[in-house]
C-alpha cells in the first residue's frame, strides 16, 4: 500500500521536497534511495561540491547534474599550504571552466580552494557567465590583477569577490577602476592578500560609496590607517571589516576621526587585518568591541597587556585568532571574559626560534578549555605539553570537534614526566566523541594510534608528523577509524605492510598523503595495479622511482580515489602507478 | 656569556593512565618491524629517520606547519619592527633581533623581551617585573608599588661582557650596547 503511494508522487512534489535539502551529504544519500530519486535529485541539484578535482572529470559532473548554478572545487592536498607539494603539481581549474563555459551559461558561483587559476580562466569566466555572482578563491595562485580587471569589467551582477590567502601577481592596483560606475551590486570584497605598494584609493572609495549593500570589506596592507576613516564613513552598514595597515604617527585628529567612524558602524561583528599595529590606535575600536563575534589578530604583533585590554572589551566573542603574544595570562583573561568562545587559534610569533620568546604554555589552553563551555575548535602552537594537561582538557571539554595541537619541536615528550603524549591524546579521542578533525604532535608511539583507532569513530581528518614506531600505528588508524576521509602523514616510520593490508580502506577515503615515510616503490606499484579506482601518485624530485631499487622508499605519495582514471596533466616529477604498466610517465 | 639552565628539569611525575586501554592480538599476528623506542631518548637513530632528519640542521621543510602566506606576512612585519627600532624609537641594536634575554635573580628560567617596543627604563622595568610575577609573588612589605619597584634593580650585560646598572646610562646608549638583562634585588 505504502509502496504504491511512493510511486504515485509526481516528480515535481519530490523535487519540491528535495529543494529543502541543501547539504551534499544528504543530497548524496537521497540520490541512492532508488533510481527514480537519483534521477529527480540530479536534475534539481543546484550546488555541486567536488572535494578533489581529480576524483571526477568536468564532463562527468556536467553529465550527471545538468542544471547546477554553483560549484566548489578543491585541488592540491592540504600539505601544499606548508610547501610540501612542489610547484607545478597540478590543480588547474582551466579545464573545468572551459567545459562549463559551453554547458552552463547560467552558472552563478565558483568557489575554489588550492587551485591554479590563470588570467585566462578568469577572462573566460568573465566572458561566459552572464549572471555570474560569486567568486571565492581560497589559497589559489597563478593569476594577476589583469584577470581581476576582466572580472570587474564584465560581471555586472557580481556580488562576492573573495580572494583569501591567494598569491596574486600584483601588476597594477588600477584593476579596481574596471568596475563600471554603474556597478553597485557588490556585497562582499576581500582583497587582503594583495600586495601593491600603491593602491587605487579613490577607485576603492568610489566603489564603496556606490555599493550600498556592501556587508564585507577586507582591505589589504597598502591601505593606510588614515584612509580607513574615509572608507568606513561611506559604509556604516558593514558587518565584516578588515583593516589595512594599522599604524601611523600618533595624531589626535587621526585618532578621533577613526574612533568616530567606528562608533557609527553599528552592525560590525567581525574585524581582521591589523598589520603593523601601534597600540595607541587600538582603543579606537572599543566602541564596536561589545558586538564583535569574530576577531582576527593573527598578524597583530602587540604584546599581552594590550591584547588583554582588547579582549576584555569583547564579551560576545565567538572566534579569536591571535599570536602567542597573548601568553597564558591573556588566555586566562579570555577564559573569564568570553564565555561564548567557540573557536580559538593561537599562532607562533617566532616559529623558528630555538627558545620560547613568550610565556605561552599548555596552561593557556587548559585555562580556555576549563573556562569556555562552548569551545569546540582549537588550533594551538606551543612549546611544551603534558599528558596531565591534555587529560584535563579532554575531560573538561568533551564537545571538541576540531583539535589541532602543534608542539613546535618535533618529538617533544611530556615535560613533567618525560613520557610520550600517547595517554593525553588518547584522552582527547576518548572523551571528545564528536571529534572530526585531529592534528597530533609531540613524542608519540604506536599506542596513540591504538587509542585513535579504538575511540575516534567520527574522525574525518587526521594529521600526523614525526610519530609512531611501526606499521602497526598506521594499521590501527586505517582499520579503526570508520569515518576517516583524509589522512596526511609526514616523517613517520610507516611502510608497506599497513598500507597493503588496508588497501580497500583507501577507496572509502578521499585521499592519503604520506611523505618522508617508509613506503617502497614496489608497494606503490602493487597498490596501483590492484586498485583500479585509486590513483596512486608518487612525487619524487630525485628522479624516476625505477632508477632506484624497488624497495627504496618513495619521497612523497598521494593516493586518492577517482572515477576519472589517472590524470594526464602531471609534471615530470609525478608518476602514476596504474594497472597497465605499473609505471607511466606524464 | 649569559647562562641559562635547560627547561628539561622534570618534577617527579605521577603515573597517570599507564594501563593500556585495549589489548590487541594484532601485536603477535602482524610480524612488523617493531623496534622498541627508548623513551628516555627524545630522538631515535633509525635509518629512515636519519634520512628524514637530513634537513634538520637546515630547518625542516614545512615545519612547524604555519601556512607560507602567513609566514611571509609575519616576517614582513617583524622586519618593520626592526626598522622602527633602528630609525628612532630605541636608537638601533647590535644584532638583528630586538629580543633580549632577561633573567631574574633566584629564578631558574630565563625569559625574553622585545626591547624595540620600549622607550624608557620605567616601562621596561615594570614589564620585566610583571613578567616575573613580582607583584603577586613578593608581598608588599613597604607599602606602595613604586617603593616596591625601587627594591629591585635592573642590570645589563654589554657587548664587552661587563655587567652594569641600566639606569646609570642614557636610554639610547643602553639599548645600543645591551646584550642581556638581569633583575636583581637592591641591596641598601
Amino acid at each position: 500500500m505504502l509502496k504504491k503511494m511512493a510511486f504515485s508522487f509526481p516528480d515535481e512534489v519530490l523535487e519540491h521536497v528535495f529543494s529543502f535539502i541543501q547539504s551534499d551529504k544528504d543530497r548524496n544519500a537521497v540520490s541512492m534511495v532508488c533510481k527514480s530519486w537519483y534521477e529527480i535529485e540530479r536534475w534539481c541539484r543546484r550546488k555541486v561540491f567536488v572535494g578533489n578535482c581529480y576524483a571526477v572529470s568536468p564532463r562527468m559532473v556536467i553529465r550527471r547534474f545538468p542544471e547546477f548554478r554553483s560549484i566548489e572545487l578543491k585541488g592540491k592536498p592540504h600539505f601544499a599550504d606548508f610547501n610540501l607539494v612542489p610547484d607545478g603539481w597540478g590543480g588547474y581549474v582551466f579545464p573545468w571552466i572551459a567545459e562549463m563555459a559551453g554547458a552552463y551559461p547560467w552558472l552563478e558561483e565558483i568557489r575554489l580552494k588550492r587551485m591554479v587559476v590563470t588570467d585566462e580562466s578568469l577572462e573566460l569566466i568573465a566572458k561566459s557567465f552572464k549572471n555570474f555572482k560569486v567568486l571565492v578563491l581560497s589559497s589559489c595562485e597563478g593569476f594577476s590583477t589583469d584577470g581581476l580587471a576582466a572580472i570587474a569589467a564584465s560581471c555586472k551582477n557580481l556580488k562576492e569577490l573573495d580572494l583569501r590567502d591567494c598569491e596574486v601577481d600584483d601588476l597594477s592596483a588600477h584593476w579596481l577602476s574596471h568596475f563600471p560606475e554603474t556597478y553597485t551590486s557588490l556585497v562582499s570584497l576581500n582583497i587582503s592578500c594583495l600586495g601593491s605598494d600603491e593602491a587605487s584609493f579613490s577607485a576603492l572609495e568610489r566603489l564603496v560609496r556606490r555599493c550600498t549593500n556592501l556587508k564585507t570589506l577586507r582591505l589589504n596592507r597598502a591601505v593606510p590607517l588614515d584612509k580607513i576613516a574615509n572608507i568606513l564613513r561611506h559604509a556604516p552598514q558593514l558587518v565584516e571589516f578588515g583593516t589595512g595597515t594599522y599604524t601611523a604617527d600618533v595624531r589626535p585628529d587621526v585618532y578621533s576621526d577613526l574612533a568616530g567612524v567606528f562608533s557609527s558602524c553599528k552592525e560590525l561583528k567581525s574585524l581582521s587585518g591589523f598589520w603593523d599595529v601601534i597600540p595607541d590606535y587600538l582603543p579606537a575600536i572599543y566602541p564596536v568591541c561589545s558586538k564583535l563575534t569574530s576577531l582576527n589578530l593573527s598578524y597583530a604583533t602587540i604584546q599581552s597587556p594590550d591584547l588583554i585590554k582588547l579582549v576584555s572589551h569583547c564579551p560576545n566573542l565567538q572566534r579569536l585568532l591571535v599570536l602567542d603574544y597573548i601568553e597564558d595570562s591573556g588566555l586566562e583573561v579570555l577564559a573569564s571574559s568570553c564565555k561564548d568562545l567557540q573557536e580559538l587559534r593561537v599562532f607562533p610569533s617566532d616559529p623558528f626560534g630555538a627558545e620560547p620568546n613568550v610565556s605561552l604554555t599548555e596552561q593557556g589552553l587548559v585555562a580556555v578549555s576549563l573556562g569556555c563551555p562552548k569551545l569546540q575548535s582549537v588550533l594551538y602552537f606551543c612549546r611544551r605539553m603534558s599528558n596531565e594537561a591534555l587529560v584535563t582538557i579532554a575531560r573538561s571539554r568533551p564537545n571538541f570537534t576540531r583539535f589541532r595541537l602543534c608542539i613546535i619541536e618535533p618529538k617533544t615528550a611530556d615535560y613533567l614526566t618525560l613520557e610520550p603524549l600517547d595517554v593525553g591524546f588518547g584522552a582527547i579521542v576518548q572523551y571528545c566523541k564528536d571529534l572530526r578533525r585531529l592534528s597530533l604532535s609531540g613524542l608519540l608511539t604506536d599506542r596513540v594510534f591504538e587509542y585513535i583507532g579504538t575511540y575516534a569513530k567520527k574522525l574525518e581528518m587526521l594529521s600526523v608528523a614525526f610519530a609512531g614506531d611501526s606499521d602497526l600505528g598506521l594499521h590501527h588508524v586505517l582499520s579503526g577509524c570508520e569515518s576517516l576521509r583524509k589522512l596526511e602523514i609526514r616523517d613517520c616510520p610507516f611502510g608497506d605492510k599497513a598500507l597493503l593490508a588496508n588497501a580497500a580502506k583507501l577507496e572509502t577515503m578521499r585521499s592519503l598523503w604520506m611523505s618522508s615515510c617508509a613506503v617502497s616503490f614496489a608497494a606503490c606499484k602493487l597498490l596501483g595495479q590492484k586498485m583500479p579506482r585509486l590513483n596512486v601518485e608518487v612525487i619524487d624530485e630525485r628522479g624516476p622511482p625505477d632508477s632506484r631499487p624497488e624497495n627504496c622508499p618513495v619521497d612523497k605519495l598521494y593516493i586518492y580515489r577517482s572515477i576519472a582514471g589517472p590524470r594526464f596533466d602531471m609534471p615530470p616529477f609525478v608518476w602514476t602507478m596504474d594497472e597497465d604498466s605499473g609505471l607511466r610517465l606524464s | 656569556m649569559c647562562m641559562e639552565l635547560q627547561l628539561g628539569l622534570a618534577l617527579p611525575g605521577s603515573d597517570t593512565w599507564s594501563r593500556p586501554l585495549l589489548k590487541l592480538g594484532l601485536y603477535e599476528d602482524i610480524n612488523v618491524n617493531r623496534k622498541k623506542r627508548g623513551f628516555d631518548h627524545g630522538y631515535l637513530e633509525d635509518e629512515f629517520s636519519a634520512a628524514s632528519f637530513k634537513n634538520y640542521e637546515k630547518g625542516l621543510v614545512g615545519w612547524p606547519p604555519v601556512e607560507t602566506w602567513r609566514r611571509k606576512k609575519l616576517r614582513c612585519q617583524v622586519h618593520n619592527h626592526m626598522t622602527a627600532a633602528e630609525n628612532g624609537y630605541c636608537g638601533g641594536r647590535a644584532s638583528n633581533s630586538s629580543y633580549v634575554k632577561v633573567k631574574m635573580e633566584g629564578v631558574v628560567i630565563a625569559r625574553k623581551i622585545d626591547i624595540s617596543i620600549h622607550q624608557s627604563f620605567e616601562t621596561l622595568t615594570t614589564t620585566i617585573m610583571t613578567m616575573f610575577d613580582i607583584f603577586s609573588h613578593f608581598p608588599f612589605i613597604f607599602g606602595s608599588v613604586e617603593e616596591n619597584r625601587r627594591s629591585f634593580k635592573l642590570t645589563y650585560q654589554d657587548k664587552e661582557g661587563d655587567w652594569l646598572i641600566a639606569e646609570d646610562v642614557p636610554w639610547r646608549t643602553f639599548v645600543r650596547s645591551l646584550k642581556c638583562l638581569k633583575l636583581i634585588r637592591s641591596r641598601g
